[in-house]
């Protein structure tokens, strides 16, 4: 569950504009939203926010049932970030690990068993593709392998919330699809999914309810009133 | 449970971002002077203890013509010598004085007179007082003395004890600013090497961050590798440092009254035996160091490492 109220995010200064201007919006459990808006909008500056890369300036924000403030405690901020999974928009892999390795991070984390971490990196591997490339460095991949590598380090450790900005962006058409079917799955079972697009025809693929930015103001918030 | 912060992949290379060889040796000098203080310290302690303990409670008196007939009022014969234990048994209670005998007054000339028979020389007797501890000496003694008898002399050791005890204490002191100043100098080492690994390693930590790393495990693996480079550092300083302070040991041996008292050969024979004076006090700091070394490498990075973090949510 997302919810924000009157959110509104500044880079730095107090007095500098606002990236992110009165958000108010909702997303319930297991619901789906496409981001949208043109380039420069805010939308990954929306994502950093959910991820909880950076805290709201103003307003009031709940992710996943927890209200997140400045004043939160921070091992509860880490908790609430292990249940996240979020595909940057420039990957952001760790370049000298392998791609076994960078998706079995957010296991590694957590402290899972080493046996069960390898069982569940092969499997996610092979459904992206990249079965025959785990022992291969992250700076060796090409781009739709790194954004492959990206997705399935972000949903391995099957989070509650899904960020993705822009995550078919580097992939071939049939790839994007597998990739929308596997989200609206996720969505079904229950996963809170956002994902940032320029790709119109995706969209079109998957009729879901959009949140549309514009200058960091909210100009359409998906239907649902928070 | 998997190893604690050890083989981890986790992305932040620490081996490159925090390279060996800067902090490594900076720390292992840092160890080497630390060692050099320590023993210092521990040598000026020594004496100090030494010199306000028993050296301090020794007094020392010469009477000239010992065995000359001494005239007392109220007619009866004694030596000047005589006159002057008598007076010696007014000191505090357990007061041990002791004549020392001509075999034993020839072997503390010996270094002067050589091995001949000094039985002809006009030597004065030597009357050693040893008081018990926690007393002194009346400060009329040398007075009263040289009154029944006069030309006695009296030395008392104390007067040296205390200057030298003075000077041990402010040496102790040096040694003791010495190590501070070690001890902040490594904090400092430690404070850079971590920022420039920090710097390296922003975009790295902001992943590991974002993927629900906490302050405690990128703080806790940035700690171990520095505690790891300062352990080695502080071990092969204080190692390094052992051969100096072995060679100052058998130098001071002589001083601290060590059984092992070659003084003609700068290098000591048996380097056993010289490893077995070490004071305990010291073998036990020296054996610290590079734990020390290593805390305090830990304890500055977790700092600093938790402070950095502060600016992500
Ligand atoms: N590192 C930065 N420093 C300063 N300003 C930035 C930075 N990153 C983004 N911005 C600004 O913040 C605003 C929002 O950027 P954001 O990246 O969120 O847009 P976006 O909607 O994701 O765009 P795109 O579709 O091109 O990815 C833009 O005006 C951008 O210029
Ligand atoms: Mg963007």
């Amino acid at each position: 569950m997302i919810h924000l109220d009157n959110v509104s995010w500044r880079r730095g200064k107090k007095d500098s504009a606002p990236v992110l201007a009165h958000l108010s919006f909702m997303v319930p459990q297991g619901g789906f939203r496409w981001l949208l808006g043109p380039s420069g909008a805010g939308k990954s500056s929306l994502l950093s926010l959910l991820h909880i890369e950076n805290l709201p300036t103003d307003g009031q924000m709940t992710i996943l049932g927890k209200t997140v403030a400045q004043e939160e405690k921070r091992a509860a901020l880490v908790r609430l970030r292990q249940r996240i999974g979020m595909v940057h928009q420039d990957y952001q892999l760790m370049p000298d690990l392998s791609v076994a390795d960078n998706v079995a991070l957010p296991l590694r984390l957590q402290n899972r068993p080493e046996d069960e971490i390898q069982d569940e990196v092969h499997a996610i591997l092979k459904w992206v593709g990249l079965g025959s490339r785990t022992d291969v460095p992250a700076n060796r991949l090409s781009g739709g392998e790194q954004q492959r590598t990206a997705i399935a380090r972000a949903i391995i450790h099957r989070p509650g919330l899904i960020l993705a900005d822009e995550p078919t962006n580097a992939l071939e058409e049939s790839q994007s699809c597998r990739l929308l079917d596997m989200f609206a799955e996720l969505s079904a079972m229950g996963t809170t999914v956002v994902v940032a697009t320029h790709n119109e025809s995706l969209v079109r693929r998957l009729e879901r309810p959009f949140l549309f930015l514009e200058h960091g103001r909210l100009v359409d918030d998906g239907g649902e009133q928070p | 449970m998997t190893r604690p912060f050890s083989g981890r992949k986790d992305g932040l290379s620490l081996s490159e971002a925090l390279p060996d060889r800067s902090l490594f040796m900076l720390v292992a000098m840092m160890g080497f002077l630390a060692a050099l203080a320590l023993a210092g310290a521990s040598g000026a302690r020594a004496l100090s203890a030494r010199w306000s303990g028993g050296a301090a409670q020794l007094l020392t008196i010469q009477v000239p013509e010992a065995d000359t007939p001494l005239s007392t009022p109220n007619g009866t014969s004694t030596t000047r010598v005589q006159a002057v234990l008598a007076d010696l048994a007014s000191l505090p209670d357990g007061a041990q004085v002791h004549r020392l005998t001509p075999p034993e007054l020839a072997r503390l000339l010996e270094p002067w007179l050589g091995e001949t028979d000094n039985t002809a020389l006009p030597l004065p007797a030597i009357i050693r007082v040893r008081l018990p501890p926690d007393t002194s000496v009346p400060d009329t003694l040398e007075q009263t003395l040289n009154a029944h008898v006069p030309g006695t002399i009296v030395e008392h050791n104390a007067r040296w004890g205390e200057r030298l005890r003075a000077l041990a204490n402010s040496l102790l002191a040096c040694a003791g600013l010495a190590l501070l100043s070690v001890g902040g100098i490594a904090t400092m080492i430690t404070g850079l090497a971590t920022r420039t690994g920090l710097a390296t390693r922003k975009d790295i930590i902001k992943t590991l961050h974002g993927l629900g790393a906490s302050d405690s495990y990128i703080a806790g693996r940035f700690a171990w590798r520095t505690a790891t480079l300062g352990f080695g550092g502080g071990l092969s300083g204080t190692l390094a440092a052992c051969v100096p302070l072995l060679l100052l040991l058998q130098m001071a041996a002589p001083f601290a009254s060590a059984p092992l008292a070659t003084t003609e050969r700068l290098l000591p024979v048996d380097w056993q035996a010289l490893a077995n004076t070490i004071p305990p006090d010291m073998a036990l700091a020296l054996a610290l160091l590079p734990f020390v070394a290593a805390f305090i490498c830990w304890f500055t990075t977790q700092v600093m490492v938790r402070l950095w973090l502060l600016r992500l949510p």
